[in-house]
């Protein structure tokens, strides 16, 4: 706690002499400098549940007023829960919206077509450019211009119990697609108990995950032809990734064929799991005496990024949180330079000391270099998007993902889903 | 309009206490309502919300809609849902309203506070709760009827459709049954007990005695409250919403209230939603006409 | 009627009564068991029963921040305007459809019919325009506003049905006793009308305690929460759902709805019996 306090004020120093080099530079561009100094404000950031740290939070909020005297910035916290609504009528709002918004990266799209946001293009050289994380600049990115940047990402990877690999006569985690399917079932068939066992925990809902499979075998969930979005699950590779997640599903999982992946802890510390995928935050939850069992099934945790077929790590769905500024704020330039404080080297290293993987590749190292943070980056690395097709809202709120490998996972045929998946698809994707 | 009155005068009064509501809802509904009506002939998504102006698409959104048959196939299962859902809320909290007027005072004391911490009970709380009591793998209810002897042990209760709405069922009538309960048993507080005393001393039975003296007096309330939950069980959303996160098919599951909301609201199509809100409010007329015309028919009679 | 028929009945409806008791309360019970759990006990192969071993813990989560007695404070605000202004409207909206004969009188009765078929789901969007029209945005009486209309219609068919429940001669009966028109109904009508004024109050207390859409998306600062909003704070899809504080704070949410129910249970039971002696 000292360590990351004395951590924040020795970067607040380090950044006041950062911001003043910063500060003049775009004072030149700008011609006079008195012009480029907006009117003071209140700028009004939404940041969503507690995953960015109070530290963070503090020093924003300190650094903004120092650098912009008159001006203040005020937090105020939203929740995960419901915020696609509220998005949806306070950005429409010129009086209540908010000027700066933390989004989740799958939820970015609905809202950058729609033009909620603002132009970002022009600024992105500075905030980073190619250093930042270009699947999310990507994912917020229409028609060539992109309206949201990346605030810090997350992927899933697997947990696996040290105790039932040595056990089960695995010496080594698997490090291509083939051997992750094999050492799935062999676990699952040394561990007849307790029934509901799984070499890999694999719940009937959990596409998220499934998406995996596709992506390794070269297929994906939907292809653009043009303008024209069609569902792609029928392809011979997508068809090949399926049949491996059905695999998993019938010898290797013993998790709800209906089910969906919440609460991971509950059956790892129920000693039901080999391994399993999840973000690495579940770890803090296993060895919290509350929800978890930090004395017994905790101490078997082993990591690593799930791997791909070609022996590098596998597509996963990439996740995490995008930045970006409403359109409909009246304080356009102060809230740029919130951004830029956000995605600035300090700011995010205090992401990153807190396990949240920065926006900037530069800074991937901050993260340290145990178990836990390569098997972070590792995943990153190779992160895939959902499809940024303009009716992918759509495809998502019709659950025909959460269908379709629920059906997959109680044995259907692999062919004649996806042919059913891509049908509904299909009328969804284009908007 | 009708000239039976208790006492006919022409006087403004009437007017005048009715201005409040009337504003109340004028206000609040009457600009909501014309909007959503405007929206159904638009193509409104989230671009429109944001300033860029929407396009008038005459029926577009209609023709859409009454053209899929999956709608069709939703709406009839809406229907059935409803009709069993409806049936059997009124006739538990009507049962157990009467019910109440025979049980000793401590019963009746308690059985009032469990309804109550029933309907108290936040929305969140108990969808949650009943979610954990069907769980595949922890659920007390699979638990239970192992440790009695039956293979439970990782039944899956929303694998198959049917099961699925045994479950929903559950669920929405026990939400429903405290309000039913309360409101019928304070209308049968109304019906005077001098009356049903003589109807007793002249011989009557206890079935006549319902069917000639109780139930005629709390008819209106009855009408209402019944009526109110057709309308409610027609577009019931949160539970089944919970459910199909919690497992189970979602397509096979879908109701209208889910469906309009996976369709406008969940994919920023608002225009559509409001199509569908229309529809809805067409059929629920529709449904509901016969009876509401018993309803206006005893209005004449009073 | 033979004596033992009417006690078998009595039976019966007290054995009923403690089973619709038992699976009434049966999930009511579960999330005051699970308030007291830490979370891993909750969610578990073998379920606990009685949370012994349990600990206060989650409900010292729940008063950690002053955020619980701000959003209670907020929600008492809104839910007790609502009530208030939503019985006071119905009640004389309800008089003057019950005892008068006036024209548009069927039309106003159909029309709140209609009203409440509306499905309401897609409306918070039109309704935050609305609001945001009138600046009454992160107000209270603007939530309010949109609850009083939305309880209305329920309210004023149910105290109609209650107010012509009420035979008309009792009010003539007493006005020839002396008693002027409203004399007389504020002394022979209006106690009779506690029980339905409890019933409906109830479920307007209930409506306006519990929602949550369009409180949502008006109530957006932090400081203006109510209490189903500031619920939300347990789920989190970052950090996992915080279960046991979701139950602490659901089982607080509920004891002001009971403490409420009580006050007004003892006013019907007085205005019953005042109303049985006048009558």
């Amino acid at each position: 706690m000292k360590k990351t306090l004395a951590g924040a004020a020795l970067a607040a120093l380090a950044l006041t002499a950062l911001s003043a080099c910063g500060s003049d530079s775009s004072d030149g561009d700008n011609g006079s400098s008195g012009d480029s100094t907006p009117q003071a404000a209140d700028i009004r950031v939404w940041l969503n549940g507690t995953d960015t740290p109070q530290d963070a939070r503090d020093w924003l909020k300190k650094t903004f007023e120092e650098q912009n005297p008159g001006s203040t910035l005020t937090i105020e916290q939203q929740e995960w829960d419901g915020l696609v609504e509220k998005l949806t009528t306070a950005l429409s709002s010129e009086s209540e919206t908010p000027d700066v918004v933390e989004i989740g990266n799958t939820q970015a799209p609905t809202f950058t077509g729609a033009g909620a946001f603002s132009d970002m293009t022009d600024q992105l050289g500075d905030l980073g450019g190619d250093d930042l994380l270009q699947g999310f600049v990507d994912g917020a990115t229409v028609d060539g211009k992109t309206y949201a940047v990346p605030y810090y990402a997350g992927s899933k990877y697997i947990f696996y119990r040290k105790d039932l690999f040595k056990a089960a006569g695995i010496d080594a985690v698997p490090t291509t697609m083939d051997e992750f399917v094999d050492d799935a079932i062999k676990l699952k068939q040394a561990n007849p108990k307790p029934a509901n066992f799984s070499g890999f925990w694999f719940p009937g809902q959990d596409w998220r995950n499934g998406a995996a499979f596709i992506w390794d075998a070269g297929g994906d969930l939907a292809t653009d032809d043009g303008g024209e979005w069609s569902g792609s699950l029928e392809s011979d590779e997508s068809i090949a990734g399926l049949e491996t997640a059905q695999k998993l599903f019938t010898e290797a999982s013993g998790a709800p064929k209906d089910g969906n992946e919440a609460d991971p802890w509950t059956p790892w510390c129920a000693g039901e799991v080999g391994m399993m995928s999840t973000p690495g935050w579940v770890t803090g939850l296993i060895n919290d005496p509350k929800s978890g069992c930090p004395d017994t099934l905790g101490k078997q945790i082993g990591v690593f990024a799930m791997p791909g077929s070609d022996g590098s790590p596998a597509p996963v769905l990439l996740g995490g949180s995008d930045i970006a500024i409403a359109s409909k704020s009246q304080h356009q330039e102060l809230a740029q330079k919130a951004v830029a404080l956000m995605l600035s080297d300090d700011y995010q290293t205090i992401l990153a000391q807190n396990g949240l993987t920065p926006a900037k590749n530069s800074l991937a190292s901050l993260l340290g270099d145990d178990e836990y943070a390569q098997a972070t980056i590792a995943a990153a690395s190779n992160a895939k998007l959902t499809p940024a097709a303009p009716g992918w809202a759509n495809v998502e709120g019709s659950r025909v993902l959460e269908d379709l490998f629920s059906a997959i996972a109680q044995g259907g045929d692999v062919s004649e889903l996806a042919a059913k998946a891509d049908e509904q698809m299909d009328s969804q994707l284009n908007g | 309009m009708s000239d039976t009155a208790p006492r006919p005068r022409r006087t403004a009064l009437p007017y005048v206490l009715l201005v409040p509501a009337i504003a109340a809802l004028l206000v609040a509904l009457g600009y909501p309502l014309l909007r959503q009506v405007v929206l159904s002939f638009q193509d409104f998504g989230l671009a429109q919300q944001f300033g860029r102006p929407p396009e008038w698409i005459g029926l577009d959104n209609y023709r859409e809609l009454v053209t899929d048959p999956y709608l069709w196939r939703v709406t009839l299962r809406s229907l059935v849902f409803c009709l069993v859902n409806a049936v059997a809320t009124m006739a538990v909290g009507v049962g157990l309203a009467l019910l109440m007027r025979h049980m000793a005072r401590s019963v009746r004391i308690l059985l009032q506070t469990g309804l109550l911490l029933a309907w108290a009970m936040p929305v969140v709380a108990s969808l949650t709760v009943w979610e954990w009591l069907f769980d595949t793998q922890y659920g007390v209810i699979n638990y239970l009827l192992t440790q009695m002897g039956f293979d439970f042990e990782g039944h899956s209760w929303l694998l198959r459709p049917l099961s699925f709405f045994f479950v929903a069922t559950v669920i929405v009538v026990w939400m429903s049954v405290p309000f039913v309960a309360f409101t019928v048993y304070a209308a049968l507080t109304q019906v005077p007990e001098d009356l049903l005393e003589a109807a007793e001393i002249d011989g009557a039975s206890a079935w006549s005695r319902l069917r000639h003296i109780i139930l005629p007096s709390v008819r209106p309330v009855l009408l209402v409250v019944g009526l109110l939950q057709i309308i409610w069980d027609l577009r019931v959303f949160s539970q089944i919403y919970i459910l199909q996160k919690a497992g189970g098919s979602t397509h096979d599951t879908n109701l209208l209230g889910t469906y309009i909301y996976r369709l406008g609201i969940g994919g920023g199509e608002f225009g559509m939603a409001a199509a569908v809100a229309m529809f809805m409010l067409v059929l629920t007329v529709v449904l509901t006409s016969p009876y509401v015309r018993a309803m206006l028919k005893q209005e004449g009679e009073a | 009627m033979p004596r033992p028929a009417r006690r078998s009945l009595r039976v019966t409806a007290n054995v009923l009564g403690v089973l619709a008791f038992l699976v009434a309360v049966f999930p009511v019970y579960w999330m005051v068991n699970s308030s007291f759990l830490a979370r891993n006990e909750i969610r578990n192969p073998v379920p606990t029963w009685v949370p012994f071993g349990g600990s206060l813990d989650n409900y010292r989560t729940v008063f950690e921040t002053d955020q619980f007695v701000n959003a209670l404070k907020m929600s008492l605000m809104v839910t007790l305007l609502t009530v208030f202004v939503a019985l006071l409207f119905a009640f004389v909206a309800s008089v003057a459809v019950s005892r008068f004969r006036f024209r548009g009188r069927m039309s106003f009765i159909v029309v709140l019919l209609v009203i409440q078929m509306i499905p309401v789901e897609g409306l918070f969007i039109s309704q935050y325009k609305m609001l945001e029209a009138m600046d009454l945005l992160n107000t209270v009486i603007g939530l309010s506003l949109v609850y009083v209309a939305q309880v209305l219609p329920f309210t004023i068919w149910t105290l109609r049905g209650f107010v012509t429940g009420v035979p008309y001669e009792l009010e003539e009966a007493a006005m020839i006793d002396g008693c002027s028109r409203v004399q007389a109904f504020f002394r022979v009508t209006f106690p009779l009308l506690a029980p339905g004024l409890v019933a409906t109050g109830v479920f307007g207390f209930i409506q306006a305690w519990n929602e949550f859409t369009l409180a949502l998306v008006v109530m957006t600062r932090e400081d203006h929460r109510t209490l189903p909003l500031w619920l939300t704070t347990f789920t989190d899809v970052n950090r996992g759902t915080d279960w046991g504080g979701i139950m602490a704070g659901s089982t607080l949410i509920a004891i002001p709805v009971i403490v409420f129910f009580l006050i007004v249970q003892g006013r019907m039971v007085s205005g019953l019996t005042s109303g049985a002696v006048k009558g």
